[in-house]
Parts: C-alpha cells; structure tokens; sequence
C-alpha cells in the first residue's frame, strides 16, 4: 500500500489532471448508462408471483365472496370444499351455481313459490334450476368418466337465515336428487 | 470490450407492456384470492325407506337405537335419547340444558362481543361425551330446530357434537349429523 502511495505521490500534476477529466467523463457515461434500468430481475419476481396467483386462484374449487347479505358462519370443521353444486342462499336471493334463481324477502320464500303455499317445504322455481344443474352434472358425466353424479350440493348461506329456510332448501334439493349436503364455513380454531 | 457490450445491448427487449399486463394481472389476482380458510360440514338428510322389520323387544329398552337427537328452540337445548327427552333436573319441563348467561361474538364485527343469554355448548359437549362412552359404536346425530332459530346456531351445534377436546387429543363424538324437519 505504502508503495503505491509513493507511486502516486511521484507521478506529475498534469496526469492527476488528466485522470480528474476522465474521471468526470466516466461519471457522465455512468448517469447516462443509469437513466435505462434493467427490469429483468424484477420481472422475474413478478413472473413468479403472477404463475403462483394464478396457480392458487385455478385451484380453488369454490369461489364465494361474502358480503353484507352473505356472511358465512364461523367453524371448526376441516373437511376440504369439494366440486360440487352450489346453492347460495343469501338474506336477498337464492342462487344456483351463481345464477341468481329467485328473490327472498325477510329471510322467507313467497307462499306464491312454494308448492302447498305458506306452509310448504318445495320451492319451485329452485327445484327447477337444481333439475337442471343435475341433469348438466349426468350429461358432463356421460362424456367424462372422472366426473359422476353422486347427489352431492354445498350449501353456502348466510349465517343468520332461519332453520325453517334451510329445511325448506335441504327439502327443495332432496327432491331434485341432492341427499348429500355440505354446509360451507369459515374455519376459526376451537378453542 | 466495447464491441461485446454493443453486441449485447442490442437485443434489449421492450418490457414496458409485459411489465403493464403484469401490474394490472398482479393487484386483480390478489383481490381475487381467498384471503379466508373456508372448509365444509358433511350433512345428510333422513333417507326414507321400509320400516324395521326387526323391532327390538319393549321390556328391553337398551336394544332401541339410540335416535340421538338434539333440538334447538329459543328457551335451551333438548336432547333426546331412544325416543326419550333426556330431563334437566332442575327444571323437568324445561330443555335438557338451558340457555345461559354469558356472551357472543357479534356476526357483523369481528371479535365484539354482545352479552345475553347464550346456548352452553359446553354442557352439551360433555352430556354427548357421555352418551358417546355409553355407545362407542354410535355417529349419528340427528339435528332438528324451531323454524325461527338461525343457521349460525346449528353449525355451532355440529361442532359441539363433533369431537370434544381431551389433553392435546380430540375425542370423536357425532361427526355424522342429519337435519331433521324444524319443531312446529
């Protein structure tokens, strides 16, 4: 190190001079160089995040959105959700699938709607719409030997509709062929 | 050294519509993503057919099968047994065990807490536990409700009957439930 200090110390102003110029030039070269950013690194963070959100999102069987008319209860089952017809039954609507099959008001199914009015269980226009969800789930399975009908439904409802609904939809479903219910649920630790 | 860079630089792609495609995919895919553990309760409905042939003779009433049913109405919570109502003895009219002071989580606002008069669904883990050491065999339970009590309630119900917590195990009590038609 001492050596080189010498070195230098000897060496004539006119090339201190000289290297304080190209010194100056580098440093512009370097700002200008600096101006273009290299994105690759960061791309492939985002390419890594993009396949990951995309992976996650395909393989989510069921894909339900709470909201103020939709607040799914609390549990602590831990039964995975499976494919399946889904009956969403909301403080404002029924739905099967996503589609939206008739309105509710005040947590009841109009007397009008239901076969044996006011104190019927069969709804008929969900009875309707859930013959044509299985009869889509027999048609998918005649071509597709993975798939087969087994009466299976999830049941996605708002936590605080009544039991006298549920009933009426479990009925409902039992006689479109559904006799296997699963309740979905937000899980929570038992305590 | 300067021609090698040159050679380099020249096939610089143009990231900027990549990079734009991918911040809009990004936020849209994490909005779009279950932030919330969701699982299912397995729940089936009473299957109809033929009557049992074989009835179990009536002086000899442990044969029965069990029918373990539990009701919610507004006042508790009844159990029955082999068709009988498990009877509170405090109260032999009232449910098997009746509602009771205390508080619960608000359905709306995450961890409030309202007070009022609440289920004991700790008394009910323990009354199944001990029908559940009288019949090992047994996972059926039958659930039925007044019409007005809320679906919140019944799941509550399911998991109380589930299994029960022993030291770091999980005791298994009635993971098979079965709705009922409500109580008129």
């Amino acid at each position: 190190m001492s050596e080189e200090m010498k070195n230098y110390e000897v060496l004539p102003d006119s090339y201190e001079q000289d290297m304080r110029k190209k010194r100056k030039g580098n440093k512009e070269k370097r700002e200008a160089e600096a101006a273009k950013l290299t994105m690759n690194s960061l791309m492939d963070i985002l390419t890594i995040i993009l396949v990951f959100l995309l992976k996650s999102y395909s393989t989510d069987p069921m894909a339900v959105s709470p909201s103020a008319d939709l607040t799914i209860p609390k549990s602590s089952a831990i039964l995975d959700i499976q494919q399946s017809v889904a009956i969403t039954v909301t403080k404002a609507a029924i739905l099967v699938d996503n589609n939206i099959v008739m309105m509710v008001k005040d947590n009841k199914v109009e007397a009008s709607q239901k076969r044996g009015g006011e104190d019927g269980y069969f709804i008929v226009p969900l009875n309707k719409a859930l013959v044509e969800a299985a009869e889509k789930v027999r048609r998918i399975a005649s071509v597709n030997s993975s798939v087969k009908f087994d009466g299976l439904c999830t049941i996605v409802m708002d936590a605080e509709i009544p039991y006298r609904l549920l009933t009426e939809v479990t009925y409902t479903a039992g006689q479109a062929e559904f006799s296997k219910f699963k309740f979905l649920v937000v899980v929570t630790a038992k305590a | 050294m300067t021609k090698k860079r040159k050679a380099d630089a020249a096939p610089d792609l143009d990231l900027t519509p990549a990079m734009n495609l991918i911040l809009i995919l990004i936020p849209l895919l994490l909005t779009a993503m279950e932030t919330i553990k969701m699982a299912t309760i397995n729940v089936a409905t009473p299957q109809i057919g033929p009557s049992e042939v074989n009835t179990p003779p009536e002086d000899r009433p442990e044969d029965k099968p069990l029918k373990l049913t539990v009701a919610l109405t507004d006042r508790g919570i009844t159990v029955f047994a082999r068709d009988q109502v498990i009877e509170n003895k405090d109260d032999p009219l009232g449910p098997t065990i009746p509602k009771i002071d205390g508080e619960e989580e608000s359905l709306t606002e995450t961890g409030k807490m309202i007070p009022g008069r609440v289920y004991d669904y700790n008394k009910l883990a323990e009354m199944l536990a001990d029908i559940k050491a009288a019949n090992p065999a047994e996972e059926n339970i039958i659930i039925t409700a007044e019409s007005n009590i809320k679906y919140h309630y019944i799941i509550k119900i399911m998991d109380a009957a589930r299994d029960k917590k022993e030291g770091d195990k999980r005791k298994v009590l009635f993971p098979n439930v079965v709705l009922s038609a409500g109580i008129a």
